[in-house]
């Protein structure tokens, strides 16, 4: 039994999707591995499904540049939504930005709990599934 | 002999008299002489007439005065004298010789009224003249002076006007003052001016003048109105300085002040541009950058051939595509250094109907219907290229966008605005924007709005690089499933 059940990624990059699904995946401590291509497909499923706890991720790695709905739109109509999700979500902001302007942002987000620069490693991954 | 008395009486009463022998011994003086002379008969008679001489006329004048007696003719003049107490005293004397039998004069009687007040009065006026001459003077010296009748005729101009206005005296003197006017002011300013000194005030200010070479130059203005006994101005005395050198300075400065004032915009502006460029590199440059490092990284770490192809093979996308944003970031910069390009006389409607051969194929297939009206407006000053590249792109943009559920409408007006610029609107009815999620980034570089496959997010940043490169403004209104309208403004041209 994995430690934990459901990881999503919210990013439109193929590539760094396909890389970190093969190294969480390698990693085996994921079961399942939810992937969205921008904010507003990755609200719906969260509000469509914010009593079915079981359905819910545990960990979500945020792109901040995004089509349709961007990483800052997502947060802020997330955190209009937390109150009323059953669940508690790690939520890390995973961008290729190194803009201390977009740093400094997320900082002020409570519902955030880091900044990670990409390129993100499988060492870097392994610890934050095992922090929490 | 009654008669004689009555005279001797009047004289005496009336006038200041005294009598000398021919040596000028004094032997009569009478009460009005010891009155003014203030001193007492005893003390007179007996004595040289010298007494009272004051030591005020020149030896020829007292010289000629005694030549004159002496000769027994009848000597007038005016004679400062001074009393006993060193007072001086003015007198009109008439001295009469009395003659023998040989015409020799025996005895001088001179006889004298107080003109010390007169005199006084006029040294007064004189030192009042002499005063107002002076200023006169120093006025002439030192200011530009015109005195011009209560029509504005000229009649005294000092050598100072002369100078600056380059007219000679006569060339002013008849002349209406408007004939140094520069045509500077506003006739408000003029109007109030007049009005001024035609009610009796001081009028003051700062005056551009047009001399007689038509070079102007600047004064400080002061002018008087005289006014007659009924209080109406009978003429103006205008006294100017030149303050051209201070006002030039004046000019300097605020040209000074201007021009940092746009320095100080254009670095701001460049700042941003900056600010945006970095963005821009972390944002978009940083991001195949990594995917590369990461798949390379991936390839060396795995031991299956199979999976190092596989993942060998998404490498080349990722070039290609950085490849495409550093080639659009490079076209951006070299429109940004470029704002000094030409700009064209465009026809609008042959630009237009250029850029939709382009489209033909697409606008074929979707049975697009484009509507032009170009009636007001036909011609555009603007660099041809950008002007097609702008309608490409917006064209292009609503083809891509168009709903599945109509047929495109494409509608492109132009409008002339009030201030000397044209209004270009491309209207479509396609999938609309959401303005709300995306008002600050709908012209930013790499922000898609759609699920499109080829949204790039590169059009919109570029076309308004372009209309801003000339002073253009560019803004949108939108509404999802009903349509999006472009607005731009297009400055200065010249209608």
């Amino acid at each position: 039994m994995s430690p934990i059940k459901t990881l999503t990624l919210v990013d439109d990059d193929d590539v760094f999707v396909f890389l970190t699904t093969k190294a969480i995946e390698q990693t085996n401590l994921v079961d399942l591995i939810k992937v969205f291509g921008n904010g507003l497909d990755a609200l719906k499923f969260l509000k469509e499904n914010k009593n079915n706890v079981d359905a819910l991720p545990e960990i979500i790695l945020l792109d901040l540049s995004m089509p349709i709905m961007n990483g800052w739109q997502f947060l802020e109509e997330y955190t209009k939504l937390n109150p009323t999700i059953g669940k508690k979500i790690t939520i890390y902001i995973c961008s290729s930005s190194i803009s201390p302007d977009d740093v400094t942002r997320a900082k002020t987000i409570s519902e955030v709990s880091d900044y990670i620069i990409k390129p993100i490693t499988k060492d870097k991954l392994i610890d934050l599934i095992k922090k929490l | 002999m009654e008669k004689i008395t009555d005279y001797k009486y009047a004289l005496d009463e009336s006038s200041i008299v005294a009598i000398t022998d021919q040596k000028g011994i004094i032997k009569y003086v009478n009460d009005n002489f010891c009155n003014i002379s203030k001193y007492s008969p005893e003390e007179l008679i007996g004595q040289d007439h010298r007494i009272i001489n004051s030591g005020y006329h020149t030896k020829e004048f007292i010289k000629e005065l005694w030549t004159t007696i002496a000769n027994g003719k009848v000597w007038k003049g005016e004679l400062k004298n001074k009393a006993k107490d060193g007072t001086v005293y003015w007198v009109d004397t008439t001295i009469v010789p009395f003659l023998d039998k040989d015409n020799k004069p025996y005895q001088y009687v001179a006889i004298r009224s107080d003109i010390t007040d007169r005199k006084k009065g006029e040294e007064e006026l004189k030192k009042t003249l002499k005063e107002i001459s002076d200023y006169k003077y120093a006025l002439d010296e030192s200011a530009i002076m015109a005195i011009t009748d209560q029509k504005g005729i000229i009649t005294h101009v000092n050598d100072n006007f002369c100078k600056i206005s380059k007219y000679s005296v006569k060339e002013l003197i008849g002349q209406d003052h408007r004939i140094i006017n520069s045509g500077h002011h506003p006739k408000e300013f003029i109007k109030e001016l007049w009005t001024t000194i035609a009610n009796g005030k001081v009028w003051k200010g700062e005056l551009k003048n047009k001399a007689k070479d038509g070079s102007v130059y600047w004064v400080d203005t002061t002018i008087v109105p005289f006014l007659n006994s009924i209080g109406k101005p009978y003429q103006y005395v205008a006294i100017r300085s030149d303050i051209t050198e201070r006002k030039k300075g004046e000019d300097q400065i605020k040209k000074s002040n201007q021009k940092a004032i746009e320095h100080a915009h254009i670095l701001e502006l460049k700042n941003v541009q900056l600010v945006d460029f970095c963005n821009i590199v972390s944002h978009n440059l940083r991001a195949p950058l990594i995917n590369i490092s990461m798949l390379v990284d991936y390839i060396e770490q795995s031991s299956n051939e199979a999976e190092q192809k596989e993942v060998l093979a998404k490498i080349k996308p990722v070039v290609n595509h950085l490849m495409e944003v550093f080639n659009e970031l490079v076209e951006s910069i070299q429109i940004k250094q470029d704002i000094e390009i030409e700009s064209d006389q465009v026809i609008l409607k042959d630009c237009v109907e250029k850029v939709l051969i382009g489209f033909e194929t697409q606008i074929k297939e979707y049975g697009a219907d484009i509507q032009l009206n170009f009636d007001k407006t036909d011609i555009i000053y603007f660099p041809q290229k950008y002007i097609e590249s702008i309608i490409t792109n917006l064209i292009s943009n609503a083809l891509k966008y168009k709903s599945p559920n109509r047929k495109p409408i494409i509608t492109i007006k132009t409008k002339k605005e009030v201030n000397n610029s044209i209004l270009l609107s491309v209207t479509d009815n396609g999938l609309g924007i959401d303005l709300v999620l995306h008002k600050d980034q709908i012209f930013k570089i790499r922000k898609t709005f759609h699920k499109h496959p080829d949204a790039k997010g590169f059009g919109l940043f570029m076309t308004k690089t372009q209309v801003e490169a000339k002073d253009g403004k560019i803004w949108v209104e939108s509404q999802p499933e009903k349509g999006t309208t472009f607005f731009i403004e297009f400055k200065n041209q010249n209608i």
